[in-house]
Protein backbone atom coordinates (compact mmCIF):
# COMPACT_ATOMS: atom_id res chain seq x y z
CA UNK A 1 0.00 0.00 0.00
CA UNK A 2 1.36 3.46 -1.29
CA UNK A 3 2.09 5.93 1.84
CA UNK A 4 2.93 8.62 -0.71
CA UNK A 5 0.95 11.80 0.17
CA UNK A 6 -1.78 12.45 -2.54
CA UNK A 7 -1.21 15.24 -4.78
CA UNK A 8 -2.53 18.25 -3.50
CA UNK A 9 -6.05 19.06 -4.81
CA UNK A 10 -6.37 22.40 -6.84
CA UNK A 11 -7.63 24.93 -5.56
CA UNK A 12 -11.31 25.24 -6.44
CA UNK A 13 -13.22 28.69 -7.32
CA UNK A 14 -15.46 29.88 -4.48
CA UNK A 15 -18.89 29.86 -6.50
CA UNK A 16 -22.01 31.51 -5.66
CA UNK A 17 -24.89 29.86 -3.62
CA UNK A 18 -28.08 31.68 -4.85
CA UNK A 19 -31.05 32.42 -3.09
CA UNK A 20 -34.48 31.97 -3.78
CA UNK A 21 -34.54 35.97 -4.35
CA UNK A 22 -30.99 35.66 -6.19
CA UNK A 23 -31.80 32.85 -8.38
CA UNK A 24 -33.32 35.19 -11.29
CA UNK A 25 -30.36 36.78 -11.01
CA UNK A 26 -27.92 34.18 -11.85
CA UNK A 27 -30.00 32.55 -14.60
CA UNK A 28 -29.52 35.49 -16.38
CA UNK A 29 -26.08 35.56 -16.35
CA UNK A 30 -25.40 32.14 -17.43
CA UNK A 31 -28.21 32.73 -20.46
CA UNK A 32 -25.59 36.02 -21.00
CA UNK A 33 -28.13 38.52 -19.87
CA UNK A 34 -27.61 41.18 -16.78
CA UNK A 35 -30.54 40.64 -15.05
CA UNK A 36 -31.83 43.28 -12.18
CA UNK A 37 -34.80 43.14 -9.85
CA UNK A 38 -37.19 46.16 -10.20
CA UNK A 39 -40.19 46.80 -7.60
CA UNK A 40 -43.41 46.04 -9.23
CA UNK A 41 -45.38 48.73 -7.20
CA UNK A 42 -42.74 51.94 -7.42
CA UNK A 43 -40.50 50.68 -10.25
CA UNK A 44 -37.38 51.59 -8.62
CA UNK A 45 -34.61 49.06 -9.24
CA UNK A 46 -32.52 47.61 -6.36
CA UNK A 47 -29.19 45.07 -6.16
CA UNK A 48 -28.19 42.88 -4.61
CA UNK A 49 -31.69 41.11 -4.35
CA UNK A 50 -33.84 40.94 -1.66
CA UNK A 51 -37.54 40.50 -0.62
CA UNK A 52 -38.65 43.98 0.38
CA UNK A 53 -38.47 47.22 -1.65
CA UNK A 54 -36.83 49.52 1.26
CA UNK A 55 -38.72 52.50 -0.77
CA UNK A 56 -42.12 51.43 -1.07
CA UNK A 57 -42.13 48.19 0.95
CA UNK A 58 -43.68 46.53 -1.50
CA UNK A 59 -42.64 42.46 -1.66
CA UNK A 60 -43.73 42.19 -5.04
CA UNK A 61 -40.76 42.74 -7.71
CA UNK A 62 -40.03 41.56 -11.79
CA UNK A 63 -36.63 41.33 -13.09
CA UNK A 64 -35.71 42.69 -16.17
CA UNK A 65 -32.89 42.73 -18.80
CA UNK A 66 -30.52 45.74 -17.76
CA UNK A 67 -27.87 47.77 -20.02
CA UNK A 68 -24.35 46.41 -20.05
CA UNK A 69 -22.59 49.82 -19.79
CA UNK A 70 -21.40 51.51 -16.61
CA UNK A 71 -18.42 54.07 -15.49
CA UNK A 72 -15.58 53.15 -13.24
CA UNK A 73 -16.75 54.46 -9.52
CA UNK A 74 -13.33 52.76 -7.73
CA UNK A 75 -11.01 49.80 -8.32
CA UNK A 76 -8.30 47.82 -6.10
CA UNK A 77 -5.74 45.78 -8.05
CA UNK A 78 -5.19 42.29 -6.16
CA UNK A 79 -2.12 41.20 -5.62
CA UNK A 80 -2.12 38.81 -2.42
CA UNK A 81 -4.21 35.14 -3.58
CA UNK A 82 -6.24 35.48 -0.17
CA UNK A 83 -7.58 32.16 -2.01
CA UNK A 84 -4.92 30.37 -4.06
CA UNK A 85 -7.66 29.79 -6.96
CA UNK A 86 -6.96 33.65 -8.13
CA UNK A 87 -2.50 33.02 -7.35
CA UNK A 88 -2.58 32.31 -11.34
CA UNK A 89 -4.75 35.50 -12.10
CA UNK A 90 -2.99 37.73 -9.64
CA UNK A 91 -2.40 40.60 -10.11
CA UNK A 92 -5.60 41.26 -11.50
CA UNK A 93 -7.69 44.43 -11.35
CA UNK A 94 -11.48 44.37 -9.72
CA UNK A 95 -13.27 47.79 -10.94
CA UNK A 96 -16.60 49.09 -8.96
CA UNK A 97 -18.70 49.92 -11.69
CA UNK A 98 -21.75 52.35 -11.43
CA UNK A 99 -23.78 50.20 -14.16
CA UNK A 100 -25.92 52.84 -16.03
CA UNK A 101 -28.99 50.48 -14.79
CA UNK A 102 -28.37 52.78 -11.28
CA UNK A 103 -26.61 49.89 -9.33
CA UNK A 104 -23.03 48.48 -8.79
CA UNK A 105 -21.47 45.70 -9.88
CA UNK A 106 -18.03 44.68 -8.53
CA UNK A 107 -15.85 42.61 -11.74
CA UNK A 108 -12.73 41.87 -12.72
CA UNK A 109 -11.24 44.51 -15.48
CA UNK A 110 -9.58 43.27 -18.06
CA UNK A 111 -7.49 44.28 -20.90
CA UNK A 112 -6.46 47.67 -19.06
CA UNK A 113 -3.44 48.95 -17.22
CA UNK A 114 -4.15 49.90 -14.13
CA UNK A 115 -1.72 53.20 -13.70
CA UNK A 116 -4.48 54.44 -16.35
CA UNK A 117 -7.81 54.04 -14.88
CA UNK A 118 -10.21 56.98 -13.61
CA UNK A 119 -13.00 57.33 -12.20
CA UNK A 120 -16.15 57.83 -14.80
CA UNK A 121 -14.18 55.81 -17.72
CA UNK A 122 -16.83 53.61 -19.61
CA UNK A 123 -16.66 49.66 -19.89
CA UNK A 124 -18.88 47.57 -20.41
CA UNK A 125 -20.41 43.85 -18.85
CA UNK A 126 -19.27 40.49 -20.39
CA UNK A 127 -19.66 37.26 -19.47
CA UNK A 128 -17.91 34.13 -18.53
CA UNK A 129 -19.62 30.89 -18.26
CA UNK A 130 -16.88 29.11 -15.40
CA UNK A 131 -18.96 25.86 -15.00
CA UNK A 132 -22.13 24.63 -16.17
CA UNK A 133 -24.33 26.22 -13.92
CA UNK A 134 -22.36 29.19 -13.12
CA UNK A 135 -21.70 32.30 -15.25
CA UNK A 136 -19.69 35.38 -14.01
CA UNK A 137 -19.34 38.92 -14.85
CA UNK A 138 -16.34 40.76 -16.14
CA UNK A 139 -15.64 44.31 -17.75
CA UNK A 140 -13.72 45.60 -20.53
CA UNK A 141 -13.09 49.14 -21.58
CA UNK A 142 -15.92 50.30 -23.86
CA UNK B 1 -31.04 67.72 29.80
CA UNK B 2 -27.96 65.38 29.66
CA UNK B 3 -28.40 61.86 27.92
CA UNK B 4 -29.71 59.18 30.36
CA UNK B 5 -26.52 57.07 30.17
CA UNK B 6 -24.29 60.21 30.32
CA UNK B 7 -21.57 58.71 32.75
CA UNK B 8 -23.96 56.16 34.31
CA UNK B 9 -21.21 53.59 33.86
CA UNK B 10 -17.69 52.86 33.61
CA UNK B 11 -15.14 51.00 32.86
CA UNK B 12 -13.96 49.51 35.95
CA UNK B 13 -11.87 47.00 35.15
CA UNK B 14 -9.03 45.98 32.32
CA UNK B 15 -7.29 42.92 31.33
CA UNK B 16 -5.24 41.59 28.29
CA UNK B 17 -2.75 38.02 27.33
CA UNK B 18 0.58 38.82 25.85
CA UNK B 19 -0.03 39.80 22.07
CA UNK B 20 2.12 37.19 19.80
CA UNK B 21 2.41 35.23 17.24
CA UNK B 22 1.97 32.03 18.27
CA UNK B 23 0.31 30.53 21.27
CA UNK B 24 -0.46 26.89 22.40
CA UNK B 25 -3.86 28.58 23.93
CA UNK B 26 -7.04 28.14 22.52
CA UNK B 27 -9.19 31.58 21.88
CA UNK B 28 -11.32 30.84 24.89
CA UNK B 29 -9.03 30.28 27.35
CA UNK B 30 -6.85 33.50 26.14
CA UNK B 31 -10.16 35.64 26.55
CA UNK B 32 -10.53 33.75 30.04
CA UNK B 33 -7.22 34.59 30.96
CA UNK B 34 -8.20 38.46 29.89
CA UNK B 35 -11.69 38.37 31.92
CA UNK B 36 -9.43 36.71 35.23
CA UNK B 37 -6.93 39.93 34.51
CA UNK B 38 -9.54 42.26 34.02
CA UNK B 39 -11.94 41.24 37.21
CA UNK B 40 -8.72 41.32 39.58
CA UNK B 41 -7.74 44.68 38.55
CA UNK B 42 -11.26 46.12 38.93
CA UNK B 43 -10.61 44.59 42.58
CA UNK B 44 -13.76 42.33 42.10
CA UNK B 45 -14.10 38.18 41.96
CA UNK B 46 -15.48 36.57 38.89
CA UNK B 47 -18.75 35.65 41.26
CA UNK B 48 -19.97 39.57 40.88
CA UNK B 49 -19.80 38.77 37.26
CA UNK B 50 -23.39 38.75 35.89
CA UNK B 51 -23.42 40.00 32.41
CA UNK B 52 -21.47 38.96 29.74
CA UNK B 53 -20.16 39.50 26.10
CA UNK B 54 -18.34 37.73 24.21
CA UNK B 55 -17.29 38.83 20.62
CA UNK B 56 -19.04 37.11 17.85
CA UNK B 57 -18.01 34.97 16.08
CA UNK B 58 -15.59 33.81 18.40
CA UNK B 59 -15.79 30.57 19.35
CA UNK B 60 -16.98 31.39 23.08
CA UNK B 61 -20.45 31.62 24.77
CA UNK B 62 -21.51 33.47 27.46
CA UNK B 63 -22.04 29.37 28.90
CA UNK B 64 -18.56 28.84 29.00
CA UNK B 65 -18.09 31.57 30.92
CA UNK B 66 -20.75 30.48 33.46
CA UNK B 67 -18.88 27.19 33.32
CA UNK B 68 -15.14 28.13 33.62
CA UNK B 69 -15.31 31.17 36.17
CA UNK B 70 -18.41 29.56 38.44
CA UNK B 71 -20.67 32.65 37.26
CA UNK B 72 -23.63 32.35 40.10
CA UNK B 73 -26.03 33.80 38.44
CA UNK B 74 -25.96 35.38 34.71
CA UNK B 75 -28.62 38.19 34.15
CA UNK B 76 -27.59 38.89 30.90
CA UNK B 77 -25.44 37.05 27.53
CA UNK B 78 -25.29 39.18 24.32
CA UNK B 79 -23.87 39.22 20.99
CA UNK B 80 -22.56 42.30 19.21
CA UNK B 81 -22.03 41.25 15.82
CA UNK B 82 -20.59 44.32 14.41
CA UNK B 83 -16.92 42.32 13.22
CA UNK B 84 -14.66 45.60 14.18
CA UNK B 85 -17.24 47.51 15.61
CA UNK B 86 -18.29 45.40 17.95
CA UNK B 87 -16.01 45.92 21.28
CA UNK B 88 -17.05 49.66 21.31
CA UNK B 89 -20.38 49.35 20.70
CA UNK B 90 -20.49 46.70 23.36
CA UNK B 91 -20.11 48.88 25.56
CA UNK B 92 -23.42 50.76 25.19
CA UNK B 93 -25.27 47.71 25.79
CA UNK B 94 -23.21 46.82 29.13
CA UNK B 95 -23.93 50.70 29.88
CA UNK B 96 -27.71 50.25 29.41
CA UNK B 97 -28.00 47.22 31.35
CA UNK B 98 -25.73 48.49 34.34
CA UNK B 99 -27.09 52.08 34.52
CA UNK B 100 -30.74 50.17 34.68
CA UNK B 101 -30.09 47.74 37.09
CA UNK B 102 -30.46 44.54 34.46
CA UNK B 103 -26.28 43.89 35.68
CA UNK B 104 -24.32 44.74 38.14
CA UNK B 105 -20.91 44.44 36.28
CA UNK B 106 -20.49 43.46 32.48
CA UNK B 107 -17.91 41.70 31.16
CA UNK B 108 -16.83 42.26 27.78
CA UNK B 109 -14.34 39.84 26.05
CA UNK B 110 -12.18 38.95 22.91
CA UNK B 111 -9.75 35.99 22.49
CA UNK B 112 -8.29 34.98 19.06
CA UNK B 113 -5.87 32.79 17.57
CA UNK B 114 -5.72 34.78 14.30
CA UNK B 115 -2.05 33.85 13.89
CA UNK B 116 -1.79 30.28 15.31
CA UNK B 117 -5.49 29.34 14.00
CA UNK B 118 -7.82 30.27 11.38
CA UNK B 119 -6.02 33.41 9.74
CA UNK B 120 -8.50 36.05 9.75
CA UNK B 121 -8.46 37.54 6.90
CA UNK B 122 -9.50 34.81 4.77
CA UNK B 123 -12.35 33.95 7.78
CA UNK B 124 -14.99 35.91 6.03
CA UNK B 125 -17.31 32.69 5.80
CA UNK B 126 -17.96 32.11 9.36
CA UNK B 127 -19.45 36.07 9.18
CA UNK B 128 -23.42 35.79 8.51
CA UNK B 129 -22.85 39.24 8.01
CA UNK B 130 -21.03 38.90 4.67
CA UNK B 131 -23.45 36.36 3.01
CA UNK B 132 -23.77 38.81 -0.56
CA UNK B 133 -19.88 38.96 -0.22
CA UNK B 134 -19.82 35.58 -0.28
CA UNK B 135 -22.45 35.61 -3.52
CA UNK B 136 -21.31 37.94 -4.91
CA UNK B 137 -17.67 38.98 -4.54
CA UNK B 138 -15.67 36.04 -3.19
CA UNK B 139 -15.99 34.51 -7.12
CA UNK B 140 -14.95 37.10 -8.78
CA UNK B 141 -12.19 37.48 -6.64
CA UNK B 142 -12.62 39.90 -3.21
CA UNK B 143 -12.65 38.15 -0.38
CA UNK B 144 -10.71 39.62 2.02
CA UNK B 145 -11.28 42.78 4.32
CA UNK B 146 -8.01 44.14 2.90
CA UNK B 147 -9.56 43.87 -0.84
CA UNK B 148 -13.29 45.03 0.27
CA UNK B 149 -12.06 48.16 1.63
CA UNK B 150 -9.12 48.50 -0.68
CA UNK B 151 -11.67 50.61 -3.03
CA UNK B 152 -12.71 52.93 -1.08
CA UNK B 153 -9.23 54.05 0.07
CA UNK B 154 -8.51 54.10 -3.70
CA UNK B 155 -11.60 56.57 -4.45
CA UNK B 156 -10.36 58.61 -1.36
CA UNK B 157 -7.06 59.56 -3.09
CA UNK B 158 -8.76 59.65 -6.38
CA UNK B 159 -10.52 62.47 -4.73
CA UNK B 160 -8.62 64.16 -2.62
CA UNK B 161 -4.95 63.30 -3.49
CA UNK B 162 -4.27 60.81 -0.07
CA UNK B 163 -0.61 59.56 -0.87
CA UNK B 164 0.96 55.96 0.07
CA UNK B 165 3.08 58.81 1.97
CA UNK B 166 0.41 59.84 4.64
CA UNK B 167 -0.65 55.65 4.58
CA UNK B 168 3.26 55.45 5.98
CA UNK B 169 3.08 58.02 8.46
CA UNK B 170 0.19 56.53 10.05
CA UNK B 171 1.63 52.87 10.32
CA UNK B 172 5.33 54.86 11.38
CA UNK B 173 3.51 56.57 14.16
CA UNK B 174 1.58 53.75 15.36
CA UNK B 175 4.77 51.42 15.42
CA UNK B 176 6.51 54.37 17.33
CA UNK B 177 3.96 53.98 19.67
CA UNK B 178 3.68 50.17 20.44
CA UNK B 179 7.92 50.34 20.52
CA UNK B 180 6.95 52.13 23.77
CA UNK B 181 4.70 49.79 24.95
CA UNK B 182 6.11 46.66 25.57
CA UNK B 183 3.08 43.85 24.94
CA UNK B 184 3.41 43.88 21.40
CA UNK B 185 3.87 41.71 18.15
CA UNK B 186 5.45 44.80 16.35
CA UNK B 187 8.41 45.90 18.35
CA UNK B 188 11.19 46.89 15.81
CA UNK B 189 11.16 51.01 14.25
CA UNK B 190 9.60 51.44 10.95
CA UNK B 191 10.86 53.61 8.28
CA UNK B 192 8.73 55.23 5.04
CA UNK B 193 11.29 52.99 2.37
CA UNK B 194 10.55 49.98 4.61
CA UNK B 195 6.85 51.03 4.37
CA UNK B 196 6.71 51.55 0.45
CA UNK B 197 9.08 48.27 0.09
CA UNK B 198 6.36 45.97 1.69
CA UNK B 199 4.55 44.12 -1.11
CA UNK B 200 1.57 44.86 -2.67
CA UNK B 201 -1.63 43.19 -1.15
CA UNK B 202 -4.36 45.27 -2.59
CA UNK B 203 -3.18 48.26 -4.35
CA UNK B 204 -3.18 50.89 -2.56
CA UNK B 205 -3.21 48.92 0.87
CA UNK B 206 0.93 47.61 0.68
CA UNK B 207 1.36 44.55 3.43
CA UNK B 208 2.39 47.51 6.53
CA UNK B 209 -0.89 49.35 5.88
CA UNK B 210 -2.67 46.25 7.05
CA UNK B 211 -3.30 45.12 10.45
CA UNK B 212 -1.92 42.02 12.05
CA UNK B 213 -3.18 38.43 12.33
CA UNK B 214 -2.02 37.98 15.87
CA UNK B 215 -2.79 35.75 18.71
CA UNK B 216 -4.32 37.38 22.36
CA UNK B 217 -6.76 37.88 24.83
CA UNK B 218 -8.25 41.17 26.04
CA UNK B 219 -11.06 42.36 28.46
CA UNK B 220 -12.90 44.59 30.32
CA UNK B 221 -15.31 45.29 33.20
CA UNK B 222 -18.27 47.82 32.17
CA UNK B 223 -19.87 48.65 36.16
CA UNK B 224 -22.51 51.07 37.20
CA UNK B 225 -20.40 54.55 37.81
CA UNK B 226 -21.56 54.89 41.56
CA UNK B 227 -20.25 51.47 41.95
CA UNK B 228 -17.00 52.11 40.58
CA UNK B 229 -16.32 54.61 42.40
CA UNK B 230 -15.63 52.41 45.08
CA UNK B 231 -13.50 50.10 43.20
CA UNK B 232 -10.10 49.33 42.86
CA UNK B 233 -8.65 51.95 40.44
CA UNK B 234 -9.55 55.72 39.51
CA UNK B 235 -13.05 56.14 37.71
CA UNK B 236 -13.25 56.58 34.53
CA UNK B 237 -16.70 56.88 33.56
CA UNK B 238 -18.59 56.48 30.14
CA UNK B 239 -19.20 60.43 28.61
CA UNK B 240 -20.80 59.22 25.22
CA UNK B 241 -21.03 56.02 23.28
CA UNK B 242 -22.66 54.84 20.28
CA UNK B 243 -23.05 52.28 17.33
CA UNK B 244 -24.02 53.32 14.00
CA UNK B 245 -24.48 51.42 10.66
CA UNK B 246 -24.20 52.61 6.97
CA UNK B 247 -26.48 52.41 4.62
CA UNK B 248 -26.18 49.34 2.24
CA UNK B 249 -24.59 47.77 5.57
CA UNK B 250 -23.41 44.38 4.13
CA UNK B 251 -22.53 45.17 0.64
CA UNK B 252 -19.74 48.32 0.13
CA UNK B 253 -20.10 48.32 -3.48
CA UNK B 254 -24.03 49.06 -3.46
CA UNK B 255 -23.84 51.53 -0.62
CA UNK B 256 -24.29 55.53 -2.42
CA UNK B 257 -21.09 57.21 -0.64
CA UNK B 258 -18.18 54.16 -0.16
CA UNK B 259 -16.56 56.89 2.34
CA UNK B 260 -19.64 56.70 4.49
CA UNK B 261 -19.07 54.61 7.79
CA UNK B 262 -21.28 53.94 10.26
CA UNK B 263 -19.36 56.12 12.34
CA UNK B 264 -20.86 58.82 10.83
CA UNK B 265 -23.94 58.39 12.52
CA UNK B 266 -22.34 57.50 15.89
CA UNK B 267 -19.79 60.22 16.09
CA UNK B 268 -22.93 62.74 15.84
CA UNK B 269 -24.66 60.40 18.63
CA UNK B 270 -21.75 59.95 20.79
CA UNK B 271 -20.20 63.52 20.71
CA UNK B 272 -24.01 64.83 21.46
CA UNK B 273 -24.49 62.25 24.42
CA UNK B 274 -21.26 63.04 26.14
CA UNK B 275 -21.40 67.14 25.73
CA UNK B 276 -18.04 67.21 24.11
CA UNK B 277 -16.60 68.37 21.07
CA UNK B 278 -13.64 67.20 18.99
CA UNK B 279 -11.35 69.86 20.77
CA UNK B 280 -12.01 68.52 24.00
CA UNK B 281 -10.15 65.45 23.11
CA UNK B 282 -7.05 64.80 24.31
CA UNK B 283 -6.15 61.65 22.75
CA UNK B 284 -7.98 59.43 20.45
CA UNK B 285 -7.83 55.14 20.17
CA UNK B 286 -9.13 54.70 16.65
CA UNK B 287 -10.00 51.37 14.96
CA UNK B 288 -7.18 50.51 12.71
CA UNK B 289 -7.61 47.70 10.83
CA UNK B 290 -5.97 49.29 7.86
CA UNK B 291 -3.70 53.17 8.18
CA UNK B 292 -6.44 54.59 5.53
CA UNK B 293 -9.23 53.57 7.92
CA UNK B 294 -7.79 55.71 10.77
CA UNK B 295 -7.07 59.10 8.44
CA UNK B 296 -10.96 58.64 7.33
CA UNK B 297 -12.34 58.11 10.98
CA UNK B 298 -10.04 61.33 11.75
CA UNK B 299 -12.34 63.52 8.74
CA UNK B 300 -15.44 61.99 10.49
CA UNK B 301 -14.57 62.77 14.00
CA UNK B 302 -14.20 65.56 13.00
CA UNK B 303 -10.21 66.33 13.86
CA UNK B 304 -10.32 68.50 9.83
CA UNK B 305 -12.31 68.87 7.22
CA UNK B 306 -13.44 65.97 4.62
CA UNK B 307 -10.71 64.90 2.39
CA UNK B 308 -8.30 66.31 4.66
CA UNK B 309 -7.13 63.45 6.69
CA UNK B 310 -4.38 62.66 4.65
CA UNK B 311 -2.48 66.76 5.11
CA UNK B 312 -3.82 66.05 8.80
CA UNK B 313 -1.63 62.84 10.08
CA UNK B 314 1.57 64.22 8.70
CA UNK B 315 4.05 66.76 10.63
CA UNK B 316 4.33 64.86 13.84
CA UNK B 317 0.48 65.73 14.66
CA UNK B 318 -0.72 61.96 15.88
CA UNK B 319 2.27 61.42 17.26
CA UNK B 320 2.99 61.42 21.43
CA UNK B 321 3.42 65.42 21.60
CA UNK B 322 1.51 66.17 19.13
CA UNK B 323 -2.03 67.81 18.52
CA UNK B 324 -3.63 64.24 18.82
CA UNK B 325 -2.16 61.67 20.08
CA UNK B 326 -3.66 58.16 18.63
CA UNK B 327 -3.00 54.38 19.18
CA UNK B 328 -0.56 55.02 21.89
CA UNK B 329 -0.55 51.36 22.51
CA UNK B 330 0.76 50.42 19.05
CA UNK B 331 -2.92 49.52 17.50
CA UNK B 332 -4.05 46.53 15.64
CA UNK B 333 -1.42 47.71 12.87
CA UNK B 334 1.33 47.15 15.43
CA UNK B 335 0.55 45.85 18.91
CA UNK B 336 -2.18 42.91 18.26
CA UNK B 337 -5.58 42.49 17.12
CA UNK B 338 -7.83 41.49 19.40
CA UNK B 339 -10.71 43.39 17.46
CA UNK B 340 -10.32 47.02 18.74
CA UNK B 341 -10.35 46.13 22.60
CA UNK B 342 -6.91 46.86 23.17
CA UNK B 343 -7.97 50.20 21.91
CA UNK B 344 -10.91 50.73 24.99
CA UNK B 345 -7.82 49.00 27.51
CA UNK B 346 -5.81 52.16 26.48
CA UNK B 347 -7.83 54.95 26.43
CA UNK B 348 -8.69 53.38 30.23
CA UNK B 349 -5.12 53.44 31.12
CA UNK B 350 -4.34 57.11 29.55
CA UNK B 351 -7.49 58.30 31.30
CA UNK B 352 -6.20 56.28 34.64
CA UNK B 353 -2.46 57.53 33.93
CA UNK B 354 -1.12 54.42 33.89
CA UNK B 355 -0.14 54.63 30.25
CA UNK B 356 4.12 54.44 31.36
CA UNK B 357 6.11 56.14 28.40
CA UNK B 358 3.11 56.13 26.47
CA UNK B 359 1.10 58.29 29.07
CA UNK B 360 -0.34 61.91 27.75
CA UNK B 361 0.17 64.22 29.88
CA UNK B 362 -2.69 65.47 32.31
CA UNK B 363 -5.30 62.91 29.65
CA UNK B 364 -8.75 63.95 30.64
CA UNK B 365 -11.25 62.94 27.89
CA UNK B 366 -10.28 61.01 25.10
CA UNK B 367 -12.61 59.02 22.72
CA UNK B 368 -12.22 55.40 21.30
CA UNK B 369 -13.82 54.16 17.87
CA UNK B 370 -14.41 50.69 16.12
CA UNK B 371 -15.08 50.01 12.69
CA UNK B 372 -15.90 46.89 10.91
CA UNK B 373 -18.53 44.50 9.65
CA UNK B 374 -17.92 46.31 5.69
CA UNK B 375 -18.50 49.35 7.54
CA UNK B 376 -20.32 49.55 11.11
CA UNK B 377 -18.77 51.95 13.02
CA UNK B 378 -18.85 52.61 16.85
CA UNK B 379 -17.81 55.60 19.58
CA UNK B 380 -17.21 56.06 22.96
CA UNK B 381 -15.62 59.43 24.79
CA UNK B 382 -14.48 58.75 28.17
CA UNK B 383 -13.31 60.90 30.92
CA UNK B 384 -11.22 60.69 34.07
CA UNK B 385 -13.63 61.43 37.17
CA UNK B 386 -11.18 60.05 39.69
Amino acid sequence: MSTAPAPAALPERPMPTPTRESQPYWDGMREGRFMLQYCASCGKVRHYPRPVCPHCFSMESEFREAPLGGTIHAWTVCHHPFNFFFKAQAPYIVALVDMDAGVRVNAPLRGVDAAGLKIGQKVRLQFEPVSKEVTLPFFVAA
Amino acid sequence: MAHALREKAAVSGIGETAYTRGTQKSGLALQLEASLKAIEDAGLSPRDIDGVVPYFPGGAIAEDFIANLGLPDLTLSLFVPMGGATCVAAIQSAAMAVATGVCKNVLISVGRTGYSGARVSTRLQQFPQFALANEFEAPIGMFAPAQLYAQGARRHMELYGTTPRQFAEVAITIRQHAILNGNVVMNKPLTVKEHHASRMISDPFRLFDCSLESDGGAAIVISAADRARDLKKPLVTIMGVAEGHPESPASIAQRPDLLDFGLVKAAKRGYAMAGVGPNDIDVAEVYDCFTFTVIRQLEILGFCKEGEGGPFVMDGRIGLGGELPINTHGGLLSQGHVVGLNHVIELTRQLRREAGRAQVKDAEVGLVTGYGDMGDGSLAILRRAA
